[in-house]
C-alpha cells in the first residue's frame, strides 16, 4: 500500500528521466487516443500490491502527464568473424597456410548446404547424463514414473503394482537405461603395482624425462644386411635393363621439349639432361616475362616515334622522312593529317610486306628469332603428320602443297576470263573486227584465207619437222594451257612464248632454246644435223 | 505483441500438510497472474547459502524453491536415442505437473531460436479429414483398430480416432509411446473433466460447462462400449479393458494434441498430432514459443519467439488455443485462467463506457484483436493490469465515435449500471470467491478434476471482480 501510494507520488514528481522533448505532451484533461504500439517489458516477479483508491490518488492523477514512447533499438549485433583457428599465415610464403597441412579448412556456416546446420547441431547435442531409477511400464501403466505419482504410489501402497513394478524392475533395468550407463560396471580394474616392478631402467629413464636412447636396447633388434637395390622398395636406381616398351619413356611435354632443345642449341643452361618442374616453370615464367617486356617496349616505341615512324619499318619504299616534325611540316603544307599520310604510306606496301606485317601467313616465319625445333623435336610434342606417319614417306620440305595462288581466298574464278579461255566470249574488240571483216571481205578473203590455210609450206624436211613437231606441241601445249586456264592467267607469259612460233619463220638458236620445253625437244632429228 | 503483465513462472499454493507430501500435479499445469485479490502469496523458501562456499562442498538442492525438481533422466534419453534434441531447455517436474524451462540466458534476437525438434517418428499423427493417414504409419492394414478408426466420424470424432491410435500404441512393442506412457499424467493426475465425477462438475458452477462435458462423458463411453464390447477380439480388448482407460485416453488425446497444418511429401494437410515433448510446454496468454514444422526433414520445430528475452529459468511456454474463454479452455484442456484475456461477460442492458478513453486510461494499445498492455507509455509499475483488464476492455459494451468526447457524467452513470450489472452476476454465484478460495486451501489432497472445476469457478469469479475494480479506476481516471 504504502509502496502504492508511493508510486503514485513518484509518479507525479519523479519525471526527470521521462523525455518531454518528444512531441506530443499534452496536458488537455482529454485523453487523446494515441495508441502506439511497440514491445515493452514488463518487470516479473513483483510483489502483488493492495490497490486501494484514495484522495492522493485524485490529486495525483490530475496532474499526471502523459509520457511518449522512446523507441530503444536493440543494438545491432555485429557477427563477429570467426577466428581463424584453422588457418595462419606462413612465415615462409606468406601465404595463407592450413594449420593441419592436409587441406584448406572447412568453410563456415555460411556456405553449408541447406540443412547441414541443424544436422550439426543436433550431433552435437550433449547426450543427456544421468540414470533413471524407475524403469518403464510399457504402457501398461501410463504416469508411473511421474515423481508425485510415485510418491503417492508409495502413500497409497497398492501392492499390486508395486510388486509387478519390482518384478519388472530387475528384468527391465538393463534395458532402461541405455547403453553409456552399462559399459562402467563392465570395466575391469587393473592394478598398477604390477607394471612398477616390471619397469626397466630404460622405461624409467622414458618416464622420468632422463636422456634415453631411441629404442629399448633390449628390445632392439641389430641391423640386418642391407637389402639389394631391387629389393628396395623404392628402388631410385634406373634399371638397367632397356625399357622393354616404348610406353616406358618420357613422356613429352610442351615445355620440356622446348627446354631441352634450347638447352642443346645452347640457348639456356639447364642442370641436368632434361628439364625439371622447376626449370620448366622458371624458364616459362622467364618467357613469359620476356614476351610481356618485348611486347611493352614495342608498344612504348610505337608512342615514342609515331604510328608512321614505326610502321614504315614494313614499307620499304616509303623513304622520305618520318619523324614527327617531319609530318607536322608535312600537315602544314598539305593538310594531310597523320591518318592520311599513314594512309598515303600504306599504299606503297608490297602484299608480302603486308603478310609479313600482320604475321598472318604461315609460310612466312614471323620471328627469326624463333627457335626452330627438330622434326623429332616437333613430333614429339605436336605429333608427325597424321595421313603419313611413317618415316619413309618424304616429302619435300619447302615445297608448298596446294598453293592455290594468292587469291585462293577467292576460289570464284574470274568468270570473263574462263569464258574468254573457252571462247565462249570474246572481246569488244575482237568483235568488231570480225564484224569488220564480215562487211567487207565476206566473199573474196574466203576464199584466200581457205586456199592460204590449205597450202602447206613445203619447205626443207627440218623445217617441216620442226614445224610439224612444234605444231603437235604447241598444239598439245595449248590444249594443257586451256586446261588449267588458271595457270594461264597467272602466268601471262605462257601465252606468248607459245604463240610466237607460229608468227616467226625459221627462228634463231636463242628463240629455239627458249622455246623448246626441254633439252629432249633437240634430241629428234639429231643425227640428221650435223 | 505480448502483453505486459507481471506473470510468475509458476504459482503454487503452498499448503502445509500434514503428511509433508506433494500430490498435486495438475497437468497441464499453467500460469497466470499473481495479481488475484486473494491473500495467496507465493511462498518463496528461501535456499540457504553456505556462508562460505568454497569451503565446503556444494550441495545439490533436492528440493529447490519452486518445488521444481529436474525430470526423470531417461525422459529425455528416450528421446535423445531417437534423435529428439532439446536446446538449452530441460524438462522439470513440479508439484503441478511437468514444465520445459530454459537452462540459459536466450538473447532476444532477430530469428527465432529453436529449442526443441521432435522428428515425425515419435509422434502420433492422424490427417484431420478424410481419408486418415496416420504418420507413423503404425497401424497395419487388417488389424480392427483400423476398422474402428473407420467408423468415426470424420467432422467431430478426432479425438476418439488419436486415443484408439494411443491405445495402439501403448500396445505395440517397440513403440516410442511405451515409454513415453510413463510420463504422461495418469488418471489420477489428469485434471481434464472428462475423468471429473458428477459432483466435481456440479462444483462448476457452470451448467453449460457442465452439460457440456457429461456429453463428452456419454460419447466416450458410448464409444467404448460400442467398440469395445464383449466380442471384440483380444486385440482390441486388451487396448482398453476399462471405459475408464479408454475415457483416459481421450482425455490425453483432447488435451495434448496439437493441430497443425503440416506437410508431408507432396500433401499439405491439417493434422491432429500427439507430439512427445512438446506436449509437455505449458499455456500461456503472452507465449514463449511456438510450433514450426520443418518439412525439409519432418521436424516438429519448438522455437522461441524471435526478439524475445528468455532468461534462465524461465519456463517456455505455448499459446493452447487463441481467443477462446475460459470455458473452452477447460473443456478442452482441463484448466483455466483467471487472466484470460478473451474472457467474455454477457452484459444485458444499454450501459456503454467510452472505448477510447478506457483504453487509454490502462494503456492498452493495438488492435481489438490484438489488445496489449503498453508499458512504455506508463512507466510506473501497475501491476494492476493483466489479461484479465484487456478481456474487459474487450467483453464490456462499448461505444466509439470518432473525436466525439465522452460526457463524464454519462460515463459515470453507465460505469455504475455495469458495475451493478457485475455484481448481480457475482451474487448469483453460490459461492463467493472468498469461500472458493478457502475452500481450495482448505483441502488435503483434492481430487484433480475436483480442484480445476473449484479453480475454475474462482477465476471466473475474479474475473468479474476485476472487471469491477478496472471500471473504479476508470471512473477515477476519466476526468484528468
Amino acid at each position: 500500500m504504502a509502496t502504492l501510494s508511493a508510486a503514485w507520488m513518484y509518479q507525479d514528481r519523479g519525471l526527470g528521466p521521462v523525455d518531454y522533448s518528444d512531441d506530443f505532451i499534452t496536458r488537455k484533461p482529454n485523453f487523446n487516443r494515441f495508441q502506439t504500439s511497440f514491445l515493452g517489458s514488463f518487470p516479473t516477479g513483483i510483489l502483488q500490491t493492495r490497490f486501494r483508491l484514495n484522495n492522493l490518488l485524485r490529486r495525483t492523477s490530475s496532474v499526471r502527464r502523459i509520457k511518449c514512447e522512446k523507441n530503444d533499438e536493440l543494438p545491432e549485433y555485429v557477427s563477429v568473424e570467426r577466428p581463424p583457428y584453422y588457418s595462419y599465415f606462413d612465415s615462409a610464403s606468406g601465404q595463407l597456410e592450413p594449420a593441419s597441412g592436409a587441406r584448406a579448412s572447412i568453410p563456415g556456416e555460411e556456405y553449408w548446404p541447406e540443412g547441414t546446420a541443424s544436422r550439426v547441431r543436433a550431433a552435437r547435442a550433449p547426450e543427456p547424463t544421468g540414470e533413471s531409477t524407475g524403469s518403464p511400464s510399457y504402457g501398461k501403466h501410463p504416469g508411473s514414473r511421474r515423481k508425485k505419482y510415485k510418491a503417492s504410489v508409495r502413500a497409497r501402497s497398492s501392492e499390486v503394482s508395486v510388486e509387478s513394478s519390482a518384478s519388472l524392475e530387475p528384468e527391465v533395468s538393463e534395458d532402461a537405461t541405455e547403453d553409456p550407463k552399462e559399459s562402467s560396471s563392465e570395466y575391469v580394474v587393473y592394478e598398477t603395482e604390477s607394471k612398477a616392478e616390471g619397469e626397466t631402467e630404460y622405461e624409467l629413464d622414458k618416464k622420468l624425462g632422463r636422456p634415453h636412447p631411441f629404442i629399448d636396447p633390449k628390445v632392439r633388434k641389430p641391423i640386418e644386411e642391407p637389402l639389394s637395390s631391387e629389393e628396395l622398395w623404392w628402388n631410385w636406381r634406373k634399371s638397367d635393363k632397356e625399357q622393354w616398351s616404348r610406353w616406358q619413356r618420357r613422356r613429352p611435354d610442351v615445355e620440356t621439349v622446348f627446354l631441352k632443345a634450347m638447352a642443346e642449341t645452347g640457348q639456356i643452361k639447364l642442370y641436368g639432361e632434361h628439364p625439371t618442374l622447376t626449370e620448366t616453370a622458371l624458364y616459362r615464367a622467364r618467357r613469359h616475362l620476356f614476351k610481356e617486356e618485348r611486347l611493352k617496349a614495342e608498344q612504348e616505341r610505337l608512342e615514342r616515334i609515331g604510328p608512321i615512324a614505326y610502321y614504315s619499318e614494313w614499307v620499304k619504299a616509303w623513304k622520305r622522312d618520318t619523324s614527327r616534325e617531319a609530318i607536322q611540316k608535312h600537315y602544314e603544307e598539305t593538310g594531310e593529317d597523320e591518318n592520311t599520310q599513314l594512309i598515303e604510306m600504306f599504299c606503297h606496301q608490297t602484299d608480302r610486306e603486308y603478310r609479313i606485317m600482320m604475321g598472318n601467313d604461315i609460310r612466312i616465319k614471323r620471328d627469326p628469332l624463333a627457335m626452330r625445333l627438330q622434326e623429332d623435336q616437333i613430333k614429339q610434342i605436336w605429333g608427325g603428320d597424321p595421313v603419313y606417319p611413317t618415316v619413309n614417306y618424304i616429302q619435300d620440305p619447302d615445297e608448298v602443297i596446294d598453293y592455290r595462288g594468292p587469291d585462293f581466298h577467292e576460289p570464284t574464278p574470274n568468270m570473263l576470263d574462263y569464258l574468254k579461255e573457252h571462247g565462249k566470249v570474246i572481246s569488244r574488240e575482237e568483235l568488231e573486227e570480225i564484224l569488220a571483216k564480215e562487211k567487207t571481205e565476206e566473199v573474196e578473203m574466203t576464199d584466200m584465207d581457205e586456199a592460204m590455210a590449205q597450202a602447206v609450206d613445203i619447205g626443207e624436211k627440218d623445217e617441216e619437222g620442226e614445224d610439224s613437231d612444234l605444231d603437235a606441241d604447241a598444239d598439245d601445249e595449248e590444249e594443257k594451257i586451256t586446261r588449267n586456264w588458271s595457270v594461264l592467267k597467272s602466268t601471262p607469259q605462257l601465252q606468248k612464248s607459245k604463240a610466237k612460233p607460229k608468227k616467226d619463220g625459221p627462228m634463231s638458236l636463242e628463240e629455239a632454246v627458249d622455246d623448246s620445253e626441254n633439252l629432249t625437244d633437240f634430241l629428234l632429228d639429231f643425227d640428221e644435223e650435223d | 505483441m505480448a502483453i505486459s503483465v507481471p506473470l510468475h513462472q509458476l504459482t503454487y499454493s503452498f499448503f502445509s500438510n500434514p503428511q509433508g507430501q506433494w500430490k498435486w500435479c495438475a497437468k497441464p499445469s499453467y500460469s497466470f497472474s499473481n495479481n488475484s485479490q486473494n491473500n495467496i502469496r507465493a511462498i518463496k523458501a528461501s535456499v540457504e547459502t553456505p556462508p562460505f562456499p568454497l569451503f565446503q562442498n556444494p550441495k545439490l538442492e533436492e528440493t529447490p524453491a519452486d518445488g521444481l525438481e529436474p525430470a526423470d533422466p531417461d525422459f529425455y534419453k528416450i528421446g535423445y536415442v531417437r534423435s529428439m534434441r532439446a536446446y538449452g531447455v530441460e524438462f522439470k517436474e513440479g508439484p503441478d505437473g511437468f514444465g520445459v524451462f530454459a537452462s540459459k540466458d536466450i538473447e532476444p534476437r532477430r530469428r527465432a531460436r529453436l529449442v526443441m525438434q521432435i522428428p515425425l517418428e515419435l509422434m502420433l499423427t492422424i490427417r484431420q479429414k478424410l481419408p486418415w493417414m496416420f504418420f507413423p504409419d503404425i497401424v497395419p492394414l487388417g488389424h480392427p483398430i483400423f476398422d474402428i478408426i473407420n467408423s468415426t466420424d470424420p467432422e467431430t470424432d478426432w479425438d476418439l480416432r488419436l486415443a484408439c491410435l494411443l491405445l495402439y500404441a501403448f500396445d505395440q512393442d517397440d513403440n516410442f509411446w511405451q515409454l513415453y506412457g510413463d510420463f504422461l499424467p495418469n488418471a489420477d493426475e489428469c485434471t481434464s473433466l472428462l475423468l471429473a465425477t458428477e459432483e466435481d462438475l456440479m462444483e462448476l458452477q457452470d451448467p453449460n460447462l457442465a452439460s457440456t462435458m457429461r456429453e463428452q462423458q456419454k460419447r466416450a463411453r458410448e464409444f467404448w462400449e460400442k467398440n469395445w464390447h464383449s466380442g471384440v477380439p483380444l486385440k482390441i480388448k486388451r487396448l482398453a479393458h476399462d471405459p475408464e482407460r479408454f475415457i483416459w485416453a481421450v482425455s490425453i488425446a483432447q488435451s495434448r494434441c496439437i493441430n497443425m497444418q503440416v506437410r508431408i511429401g507432396a500433401l499439405v494437410q491439417d493434422a491432429n498430432m500427439l507430439i512427445p515433448y512438446a506436449d509437455m510446454l505449458n499455456h500461456s496468454f503472452q507465449p514463449n514459443c511456438f510450433f514450426h514444422w520443418r518439412f525439409k526433414d519432418r521436424m516438429l520445430e519448438v522455437m522461441v519467439n524471435a526478439g524475445q528475452h528468455v532468461r534462465r529459468g524461465e519456463e517456455m511456454t505455448v499459446n493452447y488455443m487463441h481467443g477462446q474463454m475460459n470455458d473452452m479452455l477447460m473443456q478442452r484442456y482441463g484448466f483455466s485462467s483467471p487472466v484470460n484475456p478473451w474472457n467474455v461477460i454477457q452484459f444485458s442492458g444499454d450501459a456503454r463506457i467510452h472505448l477510447d478513453s478506457f483504453l487509454s486510461v490502462f494503456n492498452i494499445s493495438g488492435l481489438p484483436e490484438e489488445y496489449y498492455h503498453n508499458s512504455k507509455i506508463s512507466s510506473d509499475e501497475e501491476s494492476f493490469i493483466d489479461g484479465a483488464v484487456i478481456a474487459a476492455a474487450r467483453t464490456l459494451p462499448t461505444w466509439s465515435d470518432g473525436d466525439v468526447p465522452l460526457v463524464p457524467s454519462i460515463e459515470r452513470k453507465a460505469v455504475k449500471e455495469l458495475q451493478e450489472e457485475c455484481r448481480q452476476m457475482l451474487a448469483e454465484f453460490p459461492t463467493t470467491s472468498k469461500q472458493d478460495q478457502k475452500m481450495l486451501d482448505s483441502m488435503k489432497e483434492p481430487r484433480r478434476t475436483l480442484e480445476a472445476a473449484i479453480k475454475y469457478r474462482l477465476h471466473r469469479k475474479l474475473f468479474i471482480d476485476k472487471v469491477i475494480k478496472a471500471l473504479d479506476i476508470y471512473q477515477d481516471r476519466i476526468l484528468f
